[in-house]
């Protein structure tokens, strides 16, 4: 973009255009990864592929979720992997050993997420601890609390109902990747249109200021955290509708890396007070892209974790700098 | 009265009481806790922890955190090991190569933080995932399984029942006491810590001193690593892969603060063998070993509370 064209824009649009590009950077890196991946592994473009690709995203894109509401407060939830897994295996508890219907038991999961979310909200508000910590050791008391009670036995007798849904097809993609946008729309409306979402926001941005202005800081960030334990609780489910059974080693510290790399690919801020929906679906896209491509070039999954980093510490990197130009810019022509 | 009251208020006070309790319960419940045996695999376990611990505690001085040390330390762990296996590397060589590669990798990791100000966080999670991808992606997570002999019969060296291994972490725990409390770099880790502008008011260097905390932590994990392949007698590329927790509970539980500026050498010690001791009590009274992890948890949680309701107490911040 040239100088002039910059200095007629008003600087709050420069700002969005800025965060826009960002978006748009992500969409052409997506794009190459899948010219590249469907030449070199015609496989991947195949409708299996697709498939499977779709339901690993919709998965991917909860987790981001998840953690993107509670980043929007400027806290980090580190429990989203464990929240997840106590939901898969509540659910599995209420439908094979209750002999519960499948919606009792997805209520019943999703209920248990909201609360183990708002325990971590509770006690960070509480003890006016670092997020960081609290949601580290209670991480560690999901699991540990999760694996005692099951004792890490998988149930996989499951009601049929459950498997067909992870193997329904709607054209080629699954009812799960529809979910996942459907929630996303809703997220969407609440950051953008609701005075929840603009109290997170502005909680996150800062917390005093917000405070000062009568936003309930504590209760919001309380609910950040609900919330997130519910998305958490989503995306475990799905897991269990993919797998046809609750498994107790889905979750955990696998989702530790996904959750931050949508939302952050994505342009949420980590410092609070930013989010982008649209961001982490891509974000989430980009890491389904890569996971899905390399498993088909059969380069094998040891290298994944490299490529993962790597491509963190870049959009880190550009985000940084992207940011740093936009400031230069504003500065330069007040 | 007085003393009692002084005493409380010492980080590390609870700490020792809790370790003296739990061994004289765990003596009495159990004859087999105080046979020479037991006490060996006791202190054994504790070299690596200490380190793991240690490593953690000089980011949390600075202010900033490493969730890279494991990673950077099953990196280090089969460097270590491959050199040695692979092109015969002797172990005078392959030591220091390996501190050095731990220090590279902080090193890493301190001038990504400070040259793009992003947080810490997220930069040692990227390389975490960097760091594990290369130690798999190396190994195909096949273990090195010839050490020198001279190694494996280190790691399993005892004058009763305290392992050669434990002088590592006793000397590094006397060097990093003197770092944090007599020399210049390290109270300015702890200043700049304390109070980021007021340290660079003071004409603290910023970033000299993020980097130099974050290459001490890498130096350490790879001690840690060192240690682990030595303790093990091969190395596997798994090593660390447990190591997140412990690392931050331990300089937690022993009071470090979790903004910085605050860390307790002795506090961070009795937090390791704190938790070694409740390790050892369940697998003495054959408790599931996934309690372990929940009462991890719930310690930092316990410990987090505590430290705050000093706080409060003695009034020293809010």
């Amino acid at each position: 973009m040239s100088e002039e064209a910059i200095s007629e824009a008003p600087a709050a649009r420069r700002f969005k255009i800025g965060a826009l590009s960002g978006q748009f950077g992500l969409a052409v890196i997506i794009l190459v990864f899948w010219a590249v991946f469907s030449f070199h592994a015609p496989g991947f473009l195949s409708s299996f592929n697709i498939f499977n690709l779709g339901r690993a995203l919709a998965v991917d894109i909860i987790i981001g979720f998840s953690q993107m509401v509670v980043l929007a407060t400027g806290g980090m939830n580190l429990a989203v992997g464990s929240i997840g897994v106590c939901a898969v295996m509540t659910s599995g508890y209420l439908m094979q050993t209750l002999g519960l219907p499948v919606w009792v038991a997805v209520i019943g999961s999703l209920a248990l997420g909201g609360a183990l979310g708002w325990l971590n909200g509770f006690a960070i508000v509480r003890t006016g601890v670092n997020s960081f910590i609290i949601t580290l050791a209670s991480a560690n008391l999901f699991s540990g609390g999760m694996l005692i009670l099951t004792r890490a036995v998988p149930l996989n007798a499951l009601p049929f109902s459950v498997g067909a849904f992870g193997r329904m097809k709607l054209g080629f993609v699954s009812p799960m990747l529809l979910i996942a946008l459907a929630l996303g729309v809703a997220l969407f409306i609440l950051f953008r249109y609701s005075v929840l979402g603009k109290q997170i926001l502005a909680a996150g941005a800062n917390t005093r200021a917000a405070a000062m202005s009568a936003v309930p800081t504590g209760r919001v960030i309380v609910i950040a955290h609900t919330l997130s334990g519910v998305l958490a609780a989503v995306a475990g489910l799905l897991v269990v509708a993919r797998l046809g059974a609750a498994m107790p080693a889905v979750g955990g510290e696998d989702w530790l890396l996904p959750s931050f790399l949508g939302p952050v690919l994505g342009g949420t801020l980590l410092s609070g007070g930013f989010v982008s929906v649209i961001g982490t679906v891509l974000g989430a896209l980009l890491v389904s892209t890569i996971r899905s491509g390399l498993l088909v070039l059969q380069i094998g999954t040891f290298w994944l974790q490299l490529f993962l980093g790597l491509i963190l510490l870049f959009a880190v990197l550009v985000d940084r700098y992207r940011g740093l130009y936009v400031e230069r810019q504003k500065i330069a022509r007040p | 009265m007085k003393v009692l009251r002084s005493l409380l208020l010492v980080e590390w006070s609870g700490l020792l009481a809790a370790i003296v309790i739990g061994s004289v319960a765990l003596a009495l419940v159990s004859p087999n806790f105080l046979s020479e045996f037991n006490i060996y695999v006791l202190l054994r376990s504790l070299c690596v922890s200490l380190l793991v611990g240690f490593a953690q505690m000089v980011t949390l001085g600075v202010g900033q955190m490493n969730i890279a040390v494991g990673a950077l330390g099953g990196l280090v762990a089969i460097a270590f090991g491959g050199m040695m296996e692979v092109y015969g590397v002797p172990i005078v060589v392959a030591v220091p190569l390996a501190l050095l590669i731990g220090a590279a990798g902080g090193l890493l990791n301190g001038v990504l933080t400070v040259r793009t100000g992003i947080n810490g966080f997220i930069i040692t999670l990227a390389t975490a995932s960097a760091f594990t991808g290369i130690d798999f992606g190396i190994t195909e997570s096949i273990p090195f399984y010839k050490m020198p002999p001279a190694l494996v019969a280190f790691g399993d060296q005892h004058f009763g029942a305290i392992p050669a291994l434990l002088v590592a972490p006793l000397i590094v725990a006397a060097l990093l006491g003197l770092f944090f409390s007599r020399t210049v770099p390290g109270r300015q880790i702890l200043a700049f810590g304390g109070n980021a502008q007021a340290a660079e008011l003071s004409g603290i260097p910023r970033g000299r001193t993020v980097v130099l905390a974050h290459v001490l932590s890498g130096t350490l994990a790879a001690i840690a690593a060192v240690l682990a392949v030595a303790q093990l007698g091969s190395a596997q590329p798994t090593i660390g892969a447990d190591w997140l927790l412990l690392s931050f509970a331990a300089p937690i539980i022993g009071g470090a603060a979790l903004t910085g500026g605050y860390v307790s050498v002795l506090g961070t010690m009795f937090a390791v063998v704190l938790i070694a001791l409740i390790q050892n009590g369940m697998v003495l009274a054959k408790v599931d070993p996934y309690w372990v992890q929940f009462l991890l948890g719930a310690l930092i949680l316990a410990a987090v509370w505590l430290n705050r309701w000093r706080a409060i107490r003695t009034g020293t911040g809010g």
